[in-house]
């Protein structure tokens, strides 16, 4: 009996992805999927002296890798690197399966709100 | 000059609003339910106007009869009115459907509701759904996000720059980093519709 393989989705964006675009990955995501979020060198890209970028695409690319960062703590994807030639990395996160929490409810969390 | 109401002379106009009813009733075409209103309508109208009735004049009945007809023209045209602004059709959930003896409200789906006619795309399902994920995303927030929510349900970001929970600047940082966080629990615009942006 073959057992079979889960198809992970790998997604490299065209362009440069914004924060909140890598946050609606990140809900979507399946476990194993996999989203290039950047190309390049991270640490020099988002140094104002060395990085080729504009300080809005600077500054956009900031936030976006802090993100990756803070979805990482939370649990939410893997932080990868792939070599891709000199000095030139592929930054990806990898989706893990959504921790699990008891649900709140939000009436319940206004009405003690309002009672405090 | 007001003139006390004999039994009969109520009586007249009873039946004078109940014919002026029928008959508008009749020419706007509208769904039985409505007849009552519209006597209810029409009565009330003669009862308001009889301090101006003087019986040197006429009679109750033709007193009556005029104060109706002025009414049902008004009434006639505020229907006319609304019907135009719906596109030529009734819209009371009563009225039965052509081609069904059903009314109209027991065949409208949730998606043809008053909601969806603000451009609210809701059905149950699509209910169900929004609040099992706001429940999963508020149970992950840290219980300071969580305050800051229910916070910002009944009050402005100036209400609560005012009420010491910071300033305005940074609690608009707050919220725009929130904005992230609940997109990344599922609350927040979808993936698919941003790549394809």
């Amino acid at each position: 009996m073959f057992m079979g393989k889960t198809p992970f989705i790998t997604v490299r964006a065209s362009r440069p992805l914004s924060e909140i675009e890598f946050c609606a990955w990140v809900a979507q995501a399946a476990p194993g999927d996999r989203l290039e979020y950047h190309r390049g060198y991270l640490v020099l890209d988002t140094y104002p002296l060395f990085s080729a970028l504009d300080d809005k695409a600077r500054g956009e690319l900031a936030r976006l890798a802090a993100r990756a960062f803070w979805a990482a703590e939370q649990g939410l994807v893997h932080l990868v690197q792939a070599r891709v030639g000199p000095d030139r990395f592929a930054y990806i996160a990898v989706a893990r399966p959504k921790p699990k929490a008891a649900a709140v409810s939000l009436s319940a969390l206004l009405l003690d709100a309002q009672a405090a | 000059m007001y003139t006390p109401l004999s039994p009969s002379d109520l009586a007249t106009l009873i039946d004078e609003a109940d014919r002026a009813a029928r008959r508008l009733h009749r020419k706007l075409a509208l769904p039985a339910a409505d007849l009552d209103d519209l006597r209810q309508d029409l009565l009330i109208d003669v009862i308001c106007r009889l301090p101006g009735f003087d019986k040197r004049r006429g009679t109750i009945g033709a007193f009556a009869g005029i104060v109706l007809r002025n009414r049902s023209s008004r009434i006639a045209i505020q229907h006319h009115r609304q019907r135009r602004a719906r596109g030529g059709t009734v819209l009371s959930l009563d009225a039965p459907v052509a081609g069904s003896g059903e009314p109209l409200g027991c065949l409208l789906a949730e998606t043809d509701g008053l909601a969806a006619w603000h451009g609210q795309d809701r059905d149950t399902q699509a209910d169900i759904q929004t609040r099992e994920a706001v429940q999963s995303a508020l149970a992950r927030l840290p219980e300071a996000d969580r305050r800051f929510c229910c916070a910002l349900a009944h009050r402005s970001v100036t209400a609560l720059a005012a009420e010491g929970f910071g300033s305005r600047s940074s609690l608009y940082r707050r919220l725009a980093d929130l904005r992230h966080v609940l997109t990344a629990y599922g609350l927040g615009p979808c993936w698919d519709d941003l790549a394809a942006a």
